[in-house]
């Protein structure tokens, strides 16, 4: 084909990867390139500003070397090469070359200078000068060498040679600061009296620096011969003073990097230079873990080398016995929480360092098993991470696999940060967001289709990686300690991972150790799926209130369930199964506890959708079938409270995963659950008379839920508070069916409250007329009699919240016909009645709360309370309910908003109540959750405020705040109770406490 | 552990320092105090000193675990008691739970948290106290008024006079113990003393009322008299206040003052001086918290009884008070309503929350008071707006009661403590029969 040559040049620079043909083709011109040159531009980060540094290059280069520069393409491809991939991925660094022309042969010839050649020339560059004239000599030198350095990370493969670079920087880094202290020395008067050693900490400490970053340093100084100390240190003060601005300072060369010394002892508050014997007696007596940790890296690299020895000599011992501190697990536990959680929102989703799954994240990780571990093991006592990795794979610390991908993940996350940092050459490490960037540092890092995509897919699955870490090398070696694992993985001896358990936050690490070796010995698939499962789980437990009990409720349930298949398998494969369980387990004693008389119901961490709530007529047929599968009715009861136990488990679950969507949708799952159970027990009930006495029932029976029943507020642990209805067929002998109805309601509270495998529902009849003295079941009749009576319109007030919860329907119905014209009396109810009610409430709380009870803690009777809240509605119902049908429910907080709505209360007051109210109830599930039984009273222990305040939704460790916050609701709360029910004004001077 | 604490240990090996009195300060502002050996002194600087909270007032505990003392080595001091060799040290301590966490019932605590909260808003809390006391012959017979220990008046000098010594051994006293002394001199009544401390923030100015107190009391036992720091002591004579001067700094400015503004006072100061007024009858549980507080109050002259301001005027509840134009930097607004019996911890706490309300409320500043508020009538004090502070404790206890301001900043705990501990005192007054009513009643009735 005829194509002409300019569309040819022009499809080259295309396939090149060149952004902007149309601009490079002249420059091409320019530098009169042959056609087969913009191949070998196509490595280039961004060609087109690979062409534009080589131009401008040439344009400030001499006449006399033009020519050799034009014949580098031909002449020395690989040194072209270099030149190519230095401008066309470095602007920072094209611009310093334009700067300096000649520096183009150092380039072309990059090699990696030896340790000893970088210090000598940077210091020889630097002489015996002093000031800005120094200053720009070692800039000059020091970017001379950086820039070779980044041809040769450039041209070559960039992971496997990682090690290599980041330790050429780091050498680079300590030439550096060898010729600024040279520089120092030639500026401090008196300089000889002082000998002074610069100590590397953090990544260059390591040999791990990167392009551009501060560099951390401790100073230690001596006098030299017989000098004073005490001078000799003012001295060595100015030396290093001179040192740190011979580095930072911006000339008209620019700067290095900020030299810092803020991990010296006592920080920024110590004094600059310290001698070594100082610097021991501040280790030895008053440094914290983490400072420690920041001493692993240490490592003299300029100045006075006897020095360095001496103070490392002096130091390294002590590094390795803060494990044995007081406190020690502790503050690694802190500093392990401040890691995870120092997450800076706003630019987290560019980060390369910062937050889990970070280089931070490795570093940190990796240090806090060498703290742990390395008190004794001495082979653990590497500067560098990547060495330290090894080491701890070596050593059976971490497993082999997962040490060698994590040294895959820490290299390319250290490589894209490289490649960023040499852009512009700044101190970043957010990950960029245009286009034109991103593709640039998609093909810096070797990609070439479609770059842009996918350097951000391949910086998202190792930071995947990475966010595994924990697991990997914090959970899985532990189980090395106890079973045989292949040869891939670690093999942590037992008294290390007692250490490790420790570290990790569990209080009894033998009994840790005991478990996931009863979990994991043997060969059989079990025991090799839990092998598998339990590093994570661990994780999980670790990071709630009571590791120890998550873990041991997971064994119970493994034991009880080892045979069942689907098990592990759920666990194994269930998208967040074994999360949820792990997290529940570790953080409620409740579910624990139901899970361990029926372990199949963990079927519901199976999905979401298993959690959902059953609905009340699902509950029903549940109910229904349960007793049609029995014959035999002890059997078929056993069978109802089963069934309810399941369900109480689907419920706490759900409430524990933040499922259900609010307090209400809790309540009504828990109403509905008691309202089946009975509905439940009384057909079985009834069958069961039907077949003792051989005759139908002659009577029909309903059951009203009174109180929190009533008002479908139910909470775990709640009893159901009722009152039991009959009404004999027409022609039916009354006496029988008295008789009868006794038999029935007496059966169903039998086999409800009694205690047995599955949890009791206790069933409280004590709010029916005449209470304990009355009959359990009356006829209808009866309660008409008995309603009638009454006189004084109070009498009426339990009967606000009365619901037909259960049986026949009908006669429901006819009971609420019955009870509504008392309980919302037509034009109200009188001063008088109000009176009594007041009083009632009165001397209910001068005698209801338990002894040794604490009126301000106690949920339901103290003040502000549920009650306080409750009564408060209750009477506005009883004024108000004829006038304002919307009040006439049986709920709290329903009527509550009403009551705002018509103004019978200012909305403010209403919140106040309302907040008491539901803070006091979810405080109160909340408990019930986390002890496993019922709790009336804000805990006395901060362990049990912890694991409720962590229920409610709070951080690990938000338990002493819990106290403060009800307190103080309910005291508002209090103060509108004051006002609204019983009707003081507080500023009408009255002494309401008159007696004290 | 930091310096500091290297140099409490050291100063202790070299003075022969044989105890370490950790004090700490119960709700009510008794002082009180645990010893230890200097060999324990390194365990209380990392662990803190256990102790069983429910036997101090209103420490009871709010969980169920010990409690600790926490040394703070900023207040180390050499106790200068005379008979006290080998020496005896002591500093102040921080309450904590087991795990760390401060307790919510440590006054100390309460002072922090409402210092943090202004420090917040950029703001450090200044103070500066005049300590009034009365000294008494020790021999008191039961029933009877206590001897003052001389009848001199404002400014006299007493020729060897008992309170001329006492002043001079308690002022070097205090010195060695590093409290600065300001100015001293002798207060209207019989036997009364006043000693300033000099400005400091507020959380040293707190610490420094506790020691002063003690070192006042130790230094009248030494010369053979007793002090009282009790508001009122005796009925025809002025009682002890403790007017305090305070103020705002952002940095190293004064934020109230102003250069122009009237008085030179800024919308900082202005606020601040509103919320104290705005919020004072409220907070007079806690800045007069005795029974006889009300005395005091009540009784006149310089007392003040009424919600007011003026620029001079000592009958006002705050004093604006005259400083050279050119220092801007003593800018500051003096508090007249504490007496000196007050727990100076939760009494600076309540200031300072009821003036940084005011601030960030914006409430207005109500017009100066002119002329001497006591020699209006009711009905004009009433017309002008000026609002009486409570009558009694009981009255004081009502107020408080409702004040969402006070138990915020007390914290729930602190907050009902006091308040019950309060209604068993006022309880405990109602119930005697006093000589008033034996005088006044018996034989006409």
């Amino acid at each position: 084909m005829n194509v002409p040559r300019e569309q040819s040049r022009r499809a080259a620079l295309v396939r090149a990867g060149f952004a902007e043909p149309t601009r490079a083709e002249p420059m091409l011109d320019e530098l009169g390139l042959p056609a087969d040159a913009i191949a070998t531009m196509s490595r280039a980060a961004s060609p087109d500003q690979a062409l534009l540094g080589l131009v401008r290059l040439r344009e400030v280069l001499p006449d006399a070397e033009k020519g050799s520069f034009a014949a580098l393409f031909a002449d020395d491809p690989d040194g072209w090469a270099r030149l190519v991939a230095v401008t066309g991925a470095s602007a920072a660094l094209t611009d310093r070359l334009v700067r300096h022309p000649g520096q183009w042969h150092d380039v072309a010839a990059a090699r990696i200078a030896s340790r000893e050649e970088l210090y000598a020339a940077l210091t020889d560059a630097v002489g015996d000068r002093t000031g800005t004239e120094a200053y720009d000599a070692l800039r000059v030198a020091y970017f001379r060498q950086l820039i070779q350095i980044a041809a040769v990370d450039l041209t070559g493969d960039g992971i496997e040679q990682f090690p290599v670079i980041a330790e050429a920087l780091s050498d680079l880094a300590g030439a550096a600061l060898e010729a600024a202290l040279r520089i120092a020395r030639n500026t401090v008067p008196d300089e000889q009296t002082c000998r002074l050693s610069v100590i590397a900490m953090g990544k260059c400490g390591g040999r791990e620096l990167n392009y551009i970053s501060d560099v951390d340093v401790i100073f230690v100084a001596e006098p030299a011969g017989d000098a004073d100390e005490d001078e000799a240190l003012a001295v060595g003060t100015k030396l290093a003073t001179e040192l740190m601005r011979a580095c930072s300072v911006a000339t008209g060369e620019g700067s290095l990097w900020q030299v810092d010394p803020a991990l010296r002892p006592e920080g920024k508050q110590g004094p600059l230079v310290r001698t070594v014997a100082s610097h021991r007696n501040y280790y030895e007596r008053w440094a914290k873990t983490w400072e420690f940790q920041a001493l692993l890296k240490a490592r003299p690299i300029a100045g006075d080398e006897e020095l360095g020895a001496a103070y490392l000599e002096v130091i390294q011992p002590m590094v390795w016995r803060a494990a044995g501190r007081d406190h020690f697990v502790e503050d690694v536990q802190a500093m392990r929480r401040r890691v995870e959680q120092h997450l800076p929102a706003a630019e987290a989703d560019r980060e390369l360092k910062l937050g889990k799954g970070g280089l931070r994240d490795i570093e940190f990780s990796v240090q806090l098993l060498q703290l742990v571990h390395g008190r004794t093991d001495d082979r653990l006592r590497n500067r560098s991470t990547l060495a330290a990795m090894e080491s701890l794979s070596r050593g059976g610390y971490i497993g082999r696999v997962d040490a060698h991908e994590l040294d895959h993940a820490y290299r390319q996350l250290r490589l894209l940060e490289h490649r960023i940092q040499l852009s512009r050459m700044r101190r970043t490490h957010l990950m960029p967001t245009g286009e034109g960037d991103l593709r640039a540092l998609g093909r810096a890092v070797g990609l070439r289709v479609d770059a842009e995509r996918k350097v951000v897919e391949l910086w998202r699955s190792q930071s995947a990686q990475v966010r595994r870490l924990h697991e990997r090398i914090f959970y899985r070696p532990l189980l090395s300690a106890v079973a045989r694992l292949s040869a891939d993985d670690a093999r942590l001896s037992p008294e290390s991972a007692r250490d490790r358990f420790a570290a990790l936050g569990f209080r009894d690490s033998a009994g840790a150790i005991r478990h996931i070796e009863a979990l994991t010995s043997g060969v059989s698939r079990r025991a090799a799926i839990q092998r598998t499962l339990l590093p994570v789980m661990l994780q999980w437990f670790a990071e709630e209130v009571d590791p120890d009990l998550g873990l041991l409720a997971f064994r119970k349930l493994s034991d009880a369930l080892g045979s069942t298949p689907w098990f592990l398998k759920m666990l194994r494969d269930e998208g967040r199964a074994a999360e949820t369980l792990a997290r529940v387990l570790a953080g409620s004693r409740y579910v624990g506890q139901l899970l361990e008389r029926a372990p199949s119901a963990v079927s519901v961490f199976g999905s979401r959708e298993a959690r959902r709530p059953l609905s009340r007529d699902q509950l029903n047929s549940t109910m229904r079938a349960a007793i049609q599968r029995q014959d035999d009715d002890d059997a078929a009861l056993l069978a109802i409270r089963s069934a309810r136990r399941n369900e109480l488990i689907r419920i706490a679950v759900a409430e524990l995963s933040g499922e259900l969507e609010d307090l209400d949708a809790l309540e009504i799952a828990l109403t509905d659950l008691a309202a089946a159970t009975l509905q439940g027990a009384l057909d079985l009930a009834i069958r069961h008379v039907e077949k003792e006495s051989g005759t139908m029932l002659s009577t029909s029976i309903a059951i009203i839920g009174m109180g929190r029943f009533g008002g479908r507020e139910l909470g775990f642990g709640s009893d159901a508070d009722v009152m039991f209805v009959h009404d004999p067929l027409p022609g039916a002998d009354a006496g029988i069916a008295q008789a009868q109805a006794e038999q029935v309601v007496g059966y169903l509270r039998t086999g409800l409250s009694a205690s047995g495998p599955d949890p009791a529902l206790g069933v409280d009849a004590d709010l029916r007329p005449e209470g304990k003295a009355g009959p359990i079941v009356r006829t209808l009749a009866s309660y008409a009699g008995y309603y009638e009576r009454w006189s004084e319109g109070w009498e009426a007030q339990a009967l606000l919240r009365a619901t037909p919860v259960a049986g026949d329907d009908e006669l429901g119905s006819r009971f609420t016909g019955l009870i509504d014209p008392l309980r919302w009396p037509e034009g109200g109810i009188s001063e008088k009645a109000v009176r009594q009610i007041r009083t009632l409430k009165a001397r209910m709380e001068a005698e209801r709360i338990p002894r040794g009870g604490d009126v301000r803690t106690h949920f339901k009777l103290g003040r502000g309370g549920l009650s306080d809240v409750e009564w408060t509605v209750q009477l506005a119902q009883l004024e108000h309910a004829h006038e304002i049908p919307a009040l006439r429910h049986p709920g709290t907080i329903t009527p509550l908003r009403v009551m705002a709505e018509h103004d019978l209360i200012s909305l403010r007051d209403a919140a106040a109540l309302r907040e008491s109210w539901s803070l006091a109830t979810r405080l109160r599930n909340a408990s019930v959750l986390w002890r496993g039984r019922p709790v009336d009273a804000l805990p006395s222990n901060l362990t049990d405020a912890d694991g409720i305040a962590r229920i409610l939704g709070g951080p690990v460790g938000a338990g002493h705040e819990l106290g403060e916050r009800y307190l103080r609701v309910a005291r508002r709360a209090r103060a509108v109770v004051e006002r609204e029910f019983y009707g003081t004004d507080p500023d009408d001077g009255d002494d309401f406490e008159p007696t004290r | 552990m930091d310096r500091q604490q290297e140099y409490v240990l050291r100063t202790i090996e070299e003075r022969d320092i044989r105890f370490i009195r950790l004090w700490f300060t119960d709700v009510l502002g008794t002082l009180k105090s645990v010893a230890v050996a200097p060999a324990e002194l390194e365990g209380a600087f990392t662990e803190g000193i256990g102790f069983d909270g429910s036997s101090i007032e209103g420490l009871a505990r709010v969980f169920e675990s010990d409690m600790l003392v926490l040394p703070d080595a900023d207040t180390f001091q050499v106790l200068p008691w005379r008979g006290e060799n080998p020496g005896t040290a002591r500093m102040f301590c921080d309450i904590r739970l087991p795990d760390g966490s401060a307790s919510q019932a440590d006054p100390r605590n309460v002072l922090q948290r409402a210092l943090t909260k202004a420090s917040d808003k950029g703001l450090t809390f200044y103070t500066h106290p005049e300590i009034e006391f009365y000294l008494f012959e020790q021999n008191m017979r039961p029933g009877e008024p206590p001897t003052p220990v001389d009848q001199a008046g404002f400014f006299d000098h007493v020729p060897h006079g008992t309170g001329h010594d006492f002043r001079r051994s308690a002022i070097s006293m205090l010195e060695q113990m590093g409290i600065s002394v300001e100015f001293s001199h002798h207060e209207a009544g019989p036997g009364q003393n006043e000693i300033d401390l000099r400005y400091a923030d507020a959380l040293s100015t707190a610490d420094n009322i506790m020691t002063f107190r003690t070192v006042i009391k130790e230094v009248a036992l030494e010369q053979g008299v007793f002090a009282s720091f009790m508001p009122k002591p005796l009925a025809d004579a002025p009682g002890s206040g403790m007017h305090t001067h305070v103020s705002l700094f952002e940095g190293d400015r004064n934020a109230f003052y102003e250069a122009g503004a009237p008085y030179q006072l800024s919308s900082t100061a202005k606020g601040f001086i509103a919320g104290i007024l705005h919020h004072a009858p409220e907070i007079s549980a806690v800045t007069n918290q005795w029974v006889n507080s009300y005395k005091r109050i009540w009784s006149g002259a310089e007392a003040p009884a009424h919600v007011s301001w003026g620029h001079n005027n000592r009958s006002a509840m705050v004093r604006v008070p005259m400083y050279k134009p050119a220092k801007g930097q003593s800018a500051r607004v003096e508090v007249r309503s504490i007496d000196a019996s007050a727990n100076p911890y939760l009494a600076y706490a309540v200031v300072l929350a009821a003036g940084m309300k005011g601030i960030e409320e914006g409430y207005e500043l109500p017009p100066e008071a002119e002329d001497d508020v006591w020699n209006l009538t009711d009905r004009e004090r009433r017309a002008m707006g000026i609002d009486p502070l409570p009558a009694s404790l009981d009255h004081a206890i009502h107020l408080m009661e409702g004040s969402e301001l006070v138990a915020e900043t007390l914290g729930e705990h602190v907050f009902d403590f006091f308040l019950r501990n309060k209604r068993a005192e006022w309880a405990g007054y109602r119930d005697q029969v006093t000589q008033f009513e034996l005088d006044q009643y018996l034989k006409r009735l």
